[in-house]
Order: C-alpha cells, then structure tokens, then sequence
C-alpha cells in the first residue's frame, strides 16, 4: 500500500518557475496574428429603453473592423431573458449602469475607443429601482423583463417554506422579490419570552467586488469553418464552454475553450460572462478579437457580491444557552438573480449554533444595479457579520466568555440545520478549542489604552463553510520516459495542481517530480468541475487520486505477468516495479511502459481512469481571533494581529493551505475595514478605480498567523476537506467584535470606516 | 507620427518607432511582446506594471513611452539570467510568496529596488515600500517573508 511520503509536504508552486520570470501566459496575455482589440459601450442609465442605435459613424471609421449590436445575436433555443448570462448586451432594455449595449473590434485599441464615442444610443429613461426599500414595494416598477413567472399572486421565481409547523406563509407581492425562502421550526415567541437576554439589531454589508487583479480577459478567433476557439481567464472551462454555446447557439463541439492562467477570479470569473461579445466581435470581423476589460469597468459592470440588510434578533437564557432565532434576510442581487447566494446567507445565520426555536425569512430582490454574483463564499460574510456580532452581544450582556458562549451551542453532527436535514460531522468545537490553547486568546488582553495613545481591544469570530464536491474525472498516464501524465480539464486558481501532483504521486508510490500535471480544454478533457466552492481538491484531486489508483493497479498486475510473480510481492518506487525484499529484480519505468506499447505487447497501453462520484458533505470550520488598535480622534482601525484557525482535515500542502487562510483573512478585513462599491442615487459607481475602492495593502496587514486543524469527515483523498473558502467568513466578525470591545460601542455596518467608528462612540459615550 | 525611441531593456538596446500617445506599458506588451509586465488597473493604483527604469520602481502605465526615451528599463523578463532566477526570485518560489502569479512580476521589481536601498529592511519598511502594490490572493505575509528571505540571501552572497 502506498505510505504517506509527499501528502503533507509544504511544496512550492510547479507553476511558481514559469511566474517569477514573467512566462506564464495569462488571459491578458493572448497575442494572435491580426487579431483586433474590443471595447464596448456601456449603459449611462440604470435603467431605461433603447429607442435606437446609429452606429454607422462608427463603422465608417477607419480601422474599425466590426460593430455589434443586439441585432448581432443569433435566436437560440436556450435563450433565458432571466439570466444575466444573455444579457451580455442590451436588448430593447437597458437594465443597469455598465450593461454593454455594443461592441466594437478595431485595429487597436484607441481606434475602438474612439469608434465609441461615434456610436450613438437614443434612449427613453425609466423609473430606476434602486434600493432595497423601494425594491419589495408591491407597486415598485418592475426591474425584469420578460421573465416574471407568476403574475396572479406573487412574482417570487422561486418560494421555499421549510417549517416543521407547516403553517402555511402568504408572501406579500412585489414583482421584484426574484426569491422568498422561509425556514421555521418551534415556537419562537415563548422561546423569546424564556430568554434572560434577547439582542435585536440591522446588519448591513454593502456591495463588493472580488477584486481580483488581473481583470476579465477573453480572446475569441474563428479558426476552421463553424469552430471558434476561445482563450479566456476562467475559473470554469465547462461552464465557460456552456455560456458561450447556450447564449450563442453553437455546438460544443465547435468551441475549443482554452483555459488561460487565470489572475485570480475568487468566484467572479466562473463562466467568464463577457465572452459572448469577443465571439460575436470575431465572427462578424473574420479576425481574432480580444476583449479585457478595464478596473473601471470591472468595478462597474462585471458581477460583484451582494449587499444585504439583515435584521436579526437573538435570544439566550442566563447561562448562556441559545434559544430562538429571528430573522429578516433581504439580499439585492441586481438586475438578475442569482437563485441561491441568498438561501445560503439565511440558513448560515442558524446552522452554526444549535436553537430551540427559529424564524427565518429571505428575499432575493431585483433592483436595477449590476447583478451579482459569487465571491468566495458567497453570502458566509454577510451572516457571519450578523450573526457573530450578535453573539458576542449576548455573551458580553452575559458576563459569559465569548468563545465559551460559542463553544456551548455549537451545532454538531446530527444536529438539525435550518433546512430540517442533519449537519454533518464539523470540526467547530476543535477549531475553537485550537484558539483557546492558542497565544493569540491566552496571551493578556492587549492594555486598553497602550503606549501609542491607541485603544486596544481583542475579539473572536467564527464561520462555516460547505462547500460544492464533485463530480470529477481524470486520467493517469504513464509515458515513455517513466513519467506520469495527470490529464484533467480544471483550472489551477489556487496551486490546485501542485497539490494534485502530491496526492498522484503518493497513490503511484513515485515522487512529485515524476508527475506532470496537463491541463487539457474540454475538448481532450473529461468532465471536471470549476474551480469554485472550495472543490478542486476534495473532488477533482478525489479522481486524480482514483486514476492514479488505477494505473498503478495495472503497472502492477502487467508487471506481475511479465515477471511471473504474484502482484502481492510487488510494489512501485521513483525507478520502476519491483519485487518486494528484493529491489534488484524490477522494472524500470519505461520497460512498464513498453509493456502496453511495444509490437506484439500483450496488454494495451498503460492508461488508469479516474471517475470520482460526487463527494459527502464536509463542511469547514475557521475561527478567527483579532486584535486591533483604535485611534479614538479619528476613529482610525488599525488591524494590529490576527490569528486564522481553519478544519481542513489532511493538509496536502501545508505552505498551499496557509496561503489559502492567510489570503481569505486579508479579504475578510478588507471587508470589515474598508471595501465598498458606492452607489450614487442614480445608481452610478462613485468609486470605480482602485485608489477609491481600497483593498488591503501590505502596509495595512499584520504578519497572519494559522493553525491548521485536523479531523475527520468527508471522503476526500488522504482525509482532505475543503480549504479556499472558509477562511474568509470569521475575520470580518472578530474584527467587528474586537472593535466594538475596545471602543465600547458597535458597528452594525460595513464597512467600519473611521467615520462610523467616530459617531458609534459619540453615541455610546 | 510615431516616434523613434531608444532604450535599454533589460540590458539589450531596443529602437522602436511608437505613436507619441502610448506607454511604457503598451510598447512592452503590444509591440514587443514582453508580456511579463501586467496591467491590472492602468492608473498607477495596483502596480502590476511595475518596472525599473534607472532602478526606481515606476508603474509602466503611467509613463508615456517617449518619456522613457534613453533610459535604462528592467522588466521581470531580465531578473532571471539564462537559467539562474534572481535571488528575490528564488526567495518568493521558497516562501511561497505567490499565488496566480498576476502581481508577481511588480512584486519581484519593486522588491529588488527595496533592497537595493534598503538591503536590511524591517518588517515596517517592507510592508511600506510594498503598499503600492496589490496582491488578492496571498494576504501579503508569504511576500514579506520572501523579502526577508531574499535580504539574507543578497547578504550572503
């Protein structure tokens, strides 16, 4: 059997050489002959209808190849007018400021800016609907088009009611509630009026965007008759394969989607939902056409995570039991709905900490900004924020540790969730008990006011995580030179493949060195999931893991009869197959190899299949302790330490894991101290660039310490659980709560800027 | 009109004749090709592009090609010599100090010129000499150590 001696080894980057020289070839990078470069213009109005478009100025212009408009899209069968993917360019509505309404490919790219500026769009505006009060109105202006569902007695697309009462819930109308989903169980009321103590407060997180740096970038070229070839910076090949047939009308067959290295993407370049337009761009010119987008544009117009208003009110008895759980939930998706971020944020609310009794409520509105999408994972940040804040208000009401209060009601396995199923097997309590023994809880409590004239002050937050998990193939393949080709149709987003090279080669007994790890596009690829969800290596490595299984079952079993020894005796090392006790008598690699090649072989050639079923659930846990520092005249946060622990059972790649945890923190306080896309009140981006839209510098962070934390559950290869995603969810919490410890007061939205701090301890003095 | 310039790129002369409206920036990506410096923002916020001309970090968006006429201009294409990586290269591979690898590239110059004034920095001046570019993926703390790493290391040899 094969013995652990690469999983768990903190490896470098395979990928990491081609990177610092500046070699790896990202999405931004693609360079063909002749090709031309796309610029779109863009919708002023939040919403308004499209009167006409003149563009023959613009394709009058010289150097200007092609101009698209709506009139450019083919009539497919698939065509989904409630999607955001086929509204890549207006139709006969303009739904939100950014919405594409044209496209122009041009020689170059001041050619195509200019081509813009001679397009001209005569529009009639329309009421906008732009906040969530206004929104859930019954005679708002309706923000879709063409795809209310019900029209009798509610709009809603979707109604979930999840309640053991099976009282029977009358949605009010409002043709802009996309999704309700109610979730209840037990009486509620008289678990309140037990309650010692019940908080009651409004959350807000704004708009966001996943702020990856390289930005969208999609280069399409029509190379035979028919087939389009595509290179674009995805976190999904098979989605972004599927968008573009589904929104274009094209077979599969007849797109090769080559997945380029992507510059992050954190949930916001799944599908990659501008590709349409380089398809389009490069048909009606016959040239390759690439499209990047700009910050500006990305900041406005390119699927950012939801805002939310969650109300929220908390009962506890006076020993610090949870009892009942009420909640509003109202998450604005934009123009289009995403039909799931909000279920996750109301159930996230519960599903942490064990009740007696709750009453949960979402909607999924529409209003007429850009609509949303993932960002690692999406909606754990806008409950956690509420729910964490909460519970420290109990515990700190209660005179009772926090981490104890957590500690006390966690929801463990067996345990109910909000949607009536049981939780699976959780790693909380070991997550929390790692901050408890840990430095960064037992050490003092910083002194309220330090040396540096700063308040000081320490707080504790917690999230869970969990997670999409297959299906996923791949296959393993032993070449000529002994090596081991990994074929697999993923993207690698967060050094997935080093990772994936660990777990092959520990299944084949070889080392890391002897694996390549081949991307393939979905046209030489088998099935593989995107890169989301925390997936790539509980479900993608589960089949990389079962493919090199299976080569490593037919090296032997070839072996075996060409040796004439049992299969039993023998095993696989770095140089070949050989006989246990006895390495002299063995096969090298490459003779392996001819034993499925060579003339007259008597097998066929060494190939092993991988085809992993969807994973069982493994939720992950993470905890975060912060302490910051406060500037009480200006209400400055200064994040002063921070402390991530996070269950991802076996670690495969301990330096690849601290990344993930260190990287989701840093998000995660960006999302408490700084980040917001502004709206203005005609729905316009007030801060679309990157010196008005502050993400983390180095300069902001402290050195991120992590502990990793090992248990059980799932199926994973080697005992692996989800990583990428959990760790984003706590920071946010524990830096509010660390805030509101030092300064005596809270803040109930994000972000906590300077001024909010200010006015929260005016107030609470 | 285009323009002819003259520069020194990575320590081979390069004569180009460019539109006076482009950057640094465009002439390296688009009409040299060297497409290891990125663009991430193209107003000087992130520092993707960085670059060194005359050693100095500069954002390579912000400076207009004819600007750069007769200057000496590094780009992460000439850290590396043949196969030998730069220690600051090999510091950020060790450490991990990358992920998708998009900011590296302005990372690494921006963290050669930090040491070459500061060869012994504190945790406070790296994070500070830093803070004009942006990484989403690593939280900074990896690159700090790589930094670190890299400082030992230009020491030693």
């Amino acid at each position: 059997m094969p013995k652990t001696q690469v999983i768990g080894q903190p490896l470098p980057r395979i990928d990491a050489v081609d990177k610092v020289r500046g070699e790896a070839v990202f999405g931004t990078d693609v360079q063909l002959p002749r090709m031309l470069l796309a610029k779109f213009l863009s919708s002023p109005h939040a919403h308004a209808e499209i009167l006409s478009i003149d563009t023959s100025q613009a394709e009058a212009l010289p150097g200007v190849r092609a101009v698209i408009t709506a009139t450019d899209i083919p009539e497919v069968d698939t065509y989904d007018p409630g999607h955001r993917f086929h509204a890549f360019l207006a139709r006969r509505f303009v739904v939100f400021v950014g919405q594409p309404v044209a496209a122009v490919a041009a020689d170059d790219l001041a050619t195509a800016e200019t081509a813009l500026e001679l397009i001209s769009v005569q529009y009639r505006p329309l009421p906008a609907v732009l906040t969530l009060q206004e929104a859930i109105l019954p005679d708002s202006p309706s923000v879709a088009h063409g795809h209310q569902t019900d029209s009798s007695e509610s709009a809603a697309h979707g109604h979930t009611t999840v309640s053991s009462d099976k009282a029977v819930e009358k949605p009010e109308t409002s043709p802009n509630i996309a999704n309700r989903s109610i979730y209840a169980h037990g009486d509620v009321a008289a678990a309140f009026a037990a309650s010692a103590v019940v908080v009651e407060h409004t959350y807000t997180v704004p708009t966001v965007h996943q702020g990856y740096i390289e930005p969208h970038a999609v280069t399409a070229h029509w190379d035979r008759a028919n087939h389009v070839t595509v290179w674009q910076s995805v976190q999904g090949a098979f989605a972004a394969r599927d968008l573009i047939a589904d929104t274009l009308g094209i077979p599969r067959a007849n797109i090769t989607l080559n997945s380029t290295e992507i510059g992050g993407g954190f949930g916001g370049k799944i599908e990659g939902i501008f590709s349409p337009l380089a398809v389009l761009l490069a048909k009606k010119s016959g040239r390759p056409v690439k499209l990047v987008l700009t910050r500006r544009e990305e900041l406005i117009g390119a699927n950012p995570a939801p805002r939310s208003v969650i109300r929220l009110k908390t009962g506890a008895k006076k020993d610090g039991t949870l009892t009942a759980l009420e909640a509003e939930v109202l998450m604005d998706a934009g123009a289009f709905p995403s039909n799931w971020i909000m279920n996750v944020i109301t159930t996230l609310l519960r599903n942490n900490y064990r009740f007696q009794a709750w009453r949960l409520e979402g909607m999924e509105v529409l209003t007429n900004r850009v609509s949303i999408t993932s960002y690692r994972a999406p909606g754990g940040v806008n409950a956690s924020f509420a729910i964490e804040s909460q519970l420290d208000e109990i515990a700190n009401q209660l005179g009772l540790d926090p981490l104890q209060l957590r500690l006390q009601n966690l929801a463990l396995q067996g345990d109910l969730l909000a949607d009536m199923q049981p939780q699976a097997w959780v790693g909380a309590k070991e997550v929390l008990m790692a901050l408890a023994g840990h430095p960064a809880w037992t050490d003092s409590p910083p002194l309220r006011v330090g040396e540096d004239g700063l308040l000081h002050g320490r707080g504790i937050g917690m999230g869970s995580w969990g997670g999409a998990r297959g299906p996923a193939a791949a296959l393993a393949i032993l070449e000529a030179d002994g090596k081991v080709r990994i074929v697999l149709g993923t993207v690698d987003v967060s050094g997935s493949f080093t990772s994936m090279a660990q777990i092959a080669a520990e299944a084949l007994g070889m080392s890391v060195e002897q694996v390549v790890m081949s991307k393939a596009s979905p046209d030489y690829a088998p099935f593989a999931p995107m890169s989301a969800g925390s997936q790539t290596i509980y479900a993608m490595g589960a089949a990389v893991k079962e493919a090199a299984l299976n080569l490593r079952a037919k090296m032997l079993k070839y072996v075996a009869e060409d040796m004439r020894v049992p299969e039993t005796q023998l095993d696989i090392n770095e140089k070949g197959v050989f006989v246990v006790g006895k390495p002299e008598q063995a096969r090298s690699l490459p003779m392996v190899y001819q034993l499925g090649t060579e003339w007259f072989a008597e097998h066929g050639p060494l190939m092993g299949e991988g085809s992993a079923r969807q994973r069982q659930p493994a939720p992950g846990m993470a905890a975060t302790v912060a302490e910051v520092a406060v500037d009480s005249d200006t209400g400055q946060v200064f994040l002063t330490r921070l402390t991530t622990a996070q269950d991802v059972g076996q670690a495969i790649n301990p330096l690849a894991v601290e990344g993930q945890i260190q990287g989701g923190s840093t998000q995660s306080v960006g999302l408490a101290l700084w980040e917001e896309v502004m709206y203005d009140a005609q729905g316009r981006v007030r801060n679309p660039s990157l010196l008005d839209y502050h993400m983390a510098t180095a300069a902001d962070m402290p050195m991120i310490e992590t502990i990793i934390v090992d248990t059980p559950g799932g199926d994973g290869p080697y005992g692996a659980k989800i990583v990428g995603e959990p760790s984003i969810i706590p920071p946010v919490a524990a830096v509010a709560n660390a805030v509101a410890q030092t300064i005596g007061a809270r803040v109930y939205d994000l972000p906590i800027t300077p001024e909010r701090v200010w006015r929260a301890m005016q107030a609470g003095l | 009109m285009a323009y002819k310039l003259n520069f020194l790129i990575n320590k081979q002369p390069v004569e180009i004749a460019v539109e006076p409206h482009l950057t640094l920036l465009e002439v390296l990506r688009d009409h040299l090709a060297m497409t290891g410096t990125k663009e991430g923002c193209g107003t000087g916020d992130c520092g993707a592009c960085t670059v060194l001309v005359n050693g100095e970090p500069v954002c390579a968006c912000l400076l207009l090609a004819v600007e750069a006429e007769g200057q000496e201009i590094t780009t992460v294409e000439g850290l590396a010599t043949g196969d030998g990586l730069h220690p600051v290269q090999r510091a950020y591979i060790a450490n991990g100090g990358l992920q998708c690898g998009f900011c590296t590239p302005g990372f690494l110059l921006a963290s050669v010129a930090l040491l070459a004034h500061h060869p012994h920095p504190t945790e406070k001046e790296i994070r500070e000499t830093l803070a004009g570019n942006l990484c989403r993926c690593t939280g900074y703390d990896k690159i700090v150590r790589a930094v670190q790493t890299a400082a030992r290391e230009v020491e030693h040899a």
